[in-house]
């Protein structure tokens, strides 16, 4: 790995030199913990208590050749519960890319995504520890302006090494609004298809290694109006119900459909999805499902709910529901049906309701199911799903955010979030919990560099952990230092010894390109969602740093 | 190892030079395609390319600010903010609604498998670049509020 690392960096070296058209760019991020004991906590620190996370990127682009590496280091080890296969120093991706008008060559690490990912997604998303880049080769072929053919051929990273399945994609796009040079509208068309071929070590499987999925999709606009959709379906292969364990006589295929609509217009927009899963999730080893660092994960299976930004509406975040599960006759599940719907409207500025400054106003509404149908719990383990059939509910949320600049220097934002959360469907464990969630949060402008912003929020939960109280206070002394402190208190708890507050404070400093920020506190332990797919995380106590740095 | 991150640190900060645009095509909301090395050429044209997500909160509080503002800075600045949205497909249908939704007049570049900003190796957004004559002139990562000031005063000195 060494002689990899030097012949790359050597690579690298070539365009300092040569000072034609050559550009470069790098990237570094660093995020480092020092986790500390906490006794009212209840959390001891870790073996070792110094840990981060690094990642160095570099890109170099000449004439029609690019290439890129990243190098990776987990000093002394990664932070807590990230994937075990992210261990001490060495090179995570490379690649070497060679693009003109109509072919783009790639050959190592690549970033692919068909359609809306429900095949096959490859991404990075270091906070939650997820680079499932596959290793191998990509052709992308565009003979026309309107038609765009991808072949690909790979295996996918899984910590520093690359996972058993081998996987193989096609995919096409045909824009047919160009192609017959439709005015107004657009429509494009697109089949992909994607094999995941894996032996297995079943003896006499009843299924067979190549996996094949098949998918359709439609995209229409006309004006402001658009509308979408997407069929995938997955060939028969065997169920994990359990981690690591294979069951040769409970094989079916899955199945995903996603449809989309929405219309704007000046000062609103509306927006609709309906998705239903069944038995829709795919890994490139079989035996990884259900692992909990999303190793090895070949498909984007995100959640379609609103990505809050504020604190307590991220502690009953659902998770979406691809698998089967038959485990008593409380508990079975073959996938989800459900959807969410937006709004967004502005009140004029000068309308009664927008004043000086206009009011905007943003509206969501999601709710999912389990699939209705028949199950078989005993020996032969089966079920029939009914298409269009709700089943037992997992989880809604309804919220209202308003947002509103009183003048130069106020400005506020109110949410209202109200949530259904069916813990022992979606966590598999028991319990229902139903919120509201309230918050309400105001910038004041001293100076116009200098400004201090307040947030406040309030969750009322029937059941579980109760209720919490959060507050937070961010000063920003200029456009370049920062510093914050919040706290989120648990003061619901029936249980006084988990009365917790989970309280931080930091401060940041960012100029031109760069960006360090230090924190010191705890971290409530659970879940961290990012785009739809979370990471659990401990409770931890510590001080941490993160950098990060284009150059 | 970290020897190593060092000197490619320093490299990097002694090589800043003002660096081309890479060579992409993205799509806007209308489903066309844009490209990066032959739509934004107006000669000594300030292009603010500003990197958000519609999760964002601080990149919509910047968009939102400079949206209020750009009609006013355009009177002295020949510029033109497109807002590059990085939304993945979880949320990239959110996009349109909510730009139409807040009135916002940018040009919105999709970059839904994040070609545009892995190119530029961006780590978090906020994220904002401003390019002159094809070649990045400035950078701004992260925005608080006054940070549309900070930008527009730099701007002028570009």
């Amino acid at each position: 790995m060494k002689n990899t690392l030097i012949a790359f960096f050597f690579l690298f070296s070539i365009p300092f030199f040569a000072q034609e058209k050559a550009t470069f760019f790098g990237g570094f991020e660093s995020n480092a913990q020092w986790y500390l004991n906490d006794k009212d906590l209840g959390v001891q620190h870790p073996e070792n208590p110094f840990r981060s996370n690094n990642y160095l990127f570099l890109n170099y682009t000449y004439k029609n050749w690019s290439a890129g590496i990243q190098g990776e280091s987990f000093q002394e080890k990664a932070l807590l519960n990230f994937n075990p296969g992210y261990k001490e120093t060495n090179v995570g991706t490379y690649f070497v890319q060679f693009k003109n008008k109509k072919i783009n060559l790639t050959a190592g690490y690549f970033y692919e995504q068909f359609g809306s990912g429900l095949l096959l997604r490859t991404w990075e998303d270091r906070a939650l520890g997820i680079n499932n880049a596959l290793r191998g080769g990509r052709i992308i072929f565009k003979p026309t302006t309107y038609l765009t053919l991808k072949g690909i051929y790979g295996q996918q990273r899984s910590g520093f090494e690359v996972s058993n399945g081998k996987i193989y994609g096609f995919d096409s796009e045909v824009a047919l609004g160009q192609a017959l040079n439709l005015e107004k509208s657009e429509v494009t068309l697109g089949l992909s298809y994607v094999g995941r071929d894996e032996t297995t070590a079943v003896t006499n499987p009843n299924f067979n290694s190549l996996t094949n999925a098949f998918s359709g999709r439609l995209n229409y606009s006309y004006n402001a109006f658009y509308a979408s959709t997407e069929y995938n379906y997955k060939s028969k292969d065997a169920i994990l119900e359990v981690r690591d364990q294979i069951e040769n006589n409970f094989i079916k295929p899955g199945s995903a459909l996603l449809i989309n609509m929405g219309y704007s217009g000046k000062g609103f927009g509306w927006d609709g999805t309906f998705r239903r899963l069944e038995n829709m999730s795919f890994f490139s080893e079989r035996t990884a499902k259900g692992n909990s660092y999303n190793d090895k994960i070949m498909n984007f299976v995100p959640s379609l709910t609103k990505q809050h930004h504020y604190n307590l509406a991220n502690i009953y975040t659902y998770q979406a529901q691809p698998n089967v599960i038959l485990s008593d006759a409380t508990l079975v599940k073959a996938g989800e049906i459900g959807g969410q719907i937006d709004f967004f409207y502005n009140f004029k500025k000068g309308s009664k309701l927008g004043g000086k400054y206009g009011t905007k106003v943003s509206m969501n509404f999601s709710n999912w199911n389990a699939l209705a149908g028949s199950f078989y719990i005993s020996n032969a383990k089966d079920y029939k799903t009914d298409f269009f059939g709700f089943g037992k509910k997992y989880f809604s949320d309804a919220n209202i955010e308003v947002s509103k600049k009183w003048n130069d220097k106020w400005q506020s934002i109110f949410s209202y979030i109200n949530q259904y959360y069916n813990k022992k469907l979606i966590e598999e464990t028991y319990g229902l919990v139903k919120i509201n969630i309230l918050t309400a949060e105001s910038t004041y402008r001293i100076t116009p560099t200098q400004s201090i912003r307040m947030l406040g929020e309030h969750l009322w939960a029937d059941s579980d952990k109760k209720n919490w109280g959060s507050a937070t206070v961010e000063f920003n002394l200029n456009s370049k230092f920062s510093v914050f402190a919040s706290d989120m208190y648990n003061y619901g708890n029936d249980n006084p010894d988990l009365r917790n507050h989970y309280y931080n404070m930091g401060g940041s400093f960012r100029k031109n390109a760069t960006r360090i920020a230090l924190n010191y506190g705890r971290q409530r332990g659970g879940l961290i969602c990012i785009g739809g797919v979370c990471r659990f995380v401990p409770e931890s106590s510590g001080i941490s740093v993160s950098l990060n740095t284009t150059f | 190892m970290k020897n190593g991150y060092l000197l490619l640190l320093l490299i990097g900060f002694n090589l800043w030079s003002q660096k081309q645009l890479p060579d992409l095509s993205l799509s806007n909301l209308e489903g066309k395609q844009q490209s990066l090395k032959n739509d934004f050429t107006e000669k000594d044209k300030l292009y603010v390319f500003s990197f958000w997500a519609s999760w964002c909160a601080p990149c919509i509080n910047e968009l939102d600010e400079m949206n209020d503002l750009q009609a006013e800075w355009k009177k002295t600045l020949n510029f033109e903010i497109i807002a590059v949205a990085t939304d993945d497909s979880r949320t990239q249908k959110r996009v349109m609604p909510l730009v139409k939704g807040k009135e916002w007049s940018y040009l919105v570049l999709l970059d839904t498998n994040q070609d545009f900003k892995r190119a530029l190796t961006i780590v978090n957004i906020p994220y904002t670049i401003v390019v002159k004559n094809q070649k990045i002139v400035y950078i701004q990562n992260g925005y608080v509020p006054g940070g549309e000031t900070e930008l527009f005063e730099k701007m002028k000195t570009l």
